[in-house]
């Protein structure tokens, strides 16, 4: 039961071929009865890091999760030929266990050979082996984001990562450790695209997508309503 | 160490650490059984054929009782997320959760359970037949009930909604499961085969219908 790459129902395998990366194909999604992505294409090849910026409730997590599957496609097409590793609003811990035995299991779900110093150092990335081997559920907000951050640190190289506002609650410290390690996985032909607020990865950053929002929804029959923000 | 293996060791880790649960769920099974005597009254006739159904009874309810939470914490932490994209796949997700929860609630029960027979006066010669059928029956509620919680996790009303929809699909269990502990002619009776195979039927299809289940349940109501 491997679903990495394959499962996700709009992936039509005929684009596959064509190149690594990603490629959105007039993409819609629906939350609930209301559209919040419509017509969107995209396309990320290998070694490029994209910030999607655009204001609350223009379908920045929405593409994200619709991206790593975990949300429904009403029409159009995903294809992503790389791993994908997704940190979201959650974090994907457990409060009941340490951090790093979060770590580990996380590693070993995804057969990533990852040893106890190769945990080490990517807990090390994030300031974290101080407080790796408390329960989560004695952790601050910014800490068990900074947990959830280290993952990033084990992941393939060519896998695309997938970040919904990770430096929300995040120090200074850890906002640059995390500048340092999209562009170190941007560099060794890995992908990024993030949803974010802040200036992440400003100084690095060769591409933007920007989400306008459809306001569809709030005046109905202006046509103009469904376009999108284009891709720069 | 597999995917798989993995993710059972992960349920196992929490589920020491949340072990009071499991003491929690052991007073819920004792409770039961001794409420029987309580209400019947202390008349050997009556009481002595029900020692069976008791057992079978008290353990029903206290292995669904532990249901409600099964994936709520893993959707709520964003390990589900974590799951869906990693080498392990839903379908054995539900497997290893199905197979923790019963090494944490199931197998202490049946450890429970002589002590539960000698309360009830049950006859030594009844424990064998006993002890395989609630083994067998144990795992096959276990497996209900992943079922079972994995549809109740799609909607926001999980726990009651989850008991309407298994009690009536463990009547075969219960029914083939009781028999089977009563039976009189040795321990592999036709009603333990039959166990085995509403079992067998709920292996194979617990985990798929729960991988959907969570898929459908996570897709459509977006988080």
């Amino acid at each position: 039961m491997d679903n990495r790459n394959q499962s996700k129902k709009a992936i039509t395998p005929a684009n596959t071929a064509s190149d690594d990366g990603l490629l959105i194909d007039q993409l819609s999604v629906l939350r609930g009865m209301a559209l919040v992505i419509s017509k969107l294409s995209f396309r990320q090849r290998a070694g490029e890091i994209c910030c999607m910026t655009g204001p609350n409730g223009a379908g920045k997590s929405t593409l994200l999760r619709a991206i790593a599957g975990r949300l429904s496609i009403a029409e159009g097409s995903i294809t992503c030929s790389v791993p994908l590793v997704y940190v979201g609003h959650n974090d994907g811990l457990s409060g009941a266990i340490t951090g790093r035995e979060n770590l580990a299991g996380w590693a070993k779900i995804n057969r990533l050979l990852a040893t106890e110093s190769d945990i080490d150092t990517a807990l090390a990335g994030f300031a974290a082996s101080r407080f790796s081997d408390l329960p989560v559920r004695v952790l601050s907000r910014g800490q068990r984001r900074r947990l959830a951050l280290a993952r990033l640190a084990l992941a393939p190289s060519d896998s695309l990562l997938l970040l919904d506002e990770p430096n929300a609650g995040l120090d200074q410290a850890s906002n640059d450790s995390l500048d340092q390690l999209v562009r170190r996985h941007a560099d060794g032909g890995g992908m990024v695209l993030a949803a974010t607020h802040l200036d992440f990865a400003a100084i690095a950053t060769p591409r933007s997508l920007h989400l306008a929002g459809i306001t569809a929804g709030m005046t109905a029959g202006k046509s103009s309503g469904l376009t999108h923000g284009g891709i720069e | 160490m597999s995917p798989f293996l993995a993710q059972v060791e992960r349920d196992l880790m929490i589920a020491w650490q949340n072990r009071q649960d499991l003491g929690v769920m052991l007073i819920f099974f004792v409770i039961i059984i001794a409420l029987f005597p309580l209400a019947i009254g202390a008349n050997s006739a009556v009481l002595d054929p029900l020692g069976v159904p008791a057992i079978w009874i008290a353990a029903l309810l206290a292995i669904l009782a532990g249901f409600d939470r099964l994936f709520a914490q893993d959707v709520r932490d964003g390990w589900l997320d974590q799951v869906s994209l990693s080498r392990l796949g839903l379908g054995w997700y539900a497997l290893a959760k199905a197979i923790s929860h019963w090494l944490t609630a199931g197998l202490p029960l049946l450890i429970m359970t002589p002590l539960m027979a000698i309360m009830l006066n049950i006859p030594t010669i009844q424990w064998p037949p006993l002890l395989i059928a609630l083994l067998i029956g144990s795992m096959g509620l276990t497996l209900l009930g992943v079922i079972g919680a994995a549809l109740a996790e799609g909607s926001r009303r999980g726990g009651a909604l989850m008991a309407l929809l298994i009690l009536p699909l463990a009547v075969p269990l219960l029914i083939f499961g009781t028999l089977a502990s009563q039976s009189a002619d040795g321990i592999i009776s036709p009603h333990l085969m039959l166990l085995g195979a509403v079992f067998a039927v709920l292996l194979a299809l617990a985990p798929l219908v729960a991988a959907s289940a969570l898929e459908i349940g996570e897709t459509e109501t977006g988080l």
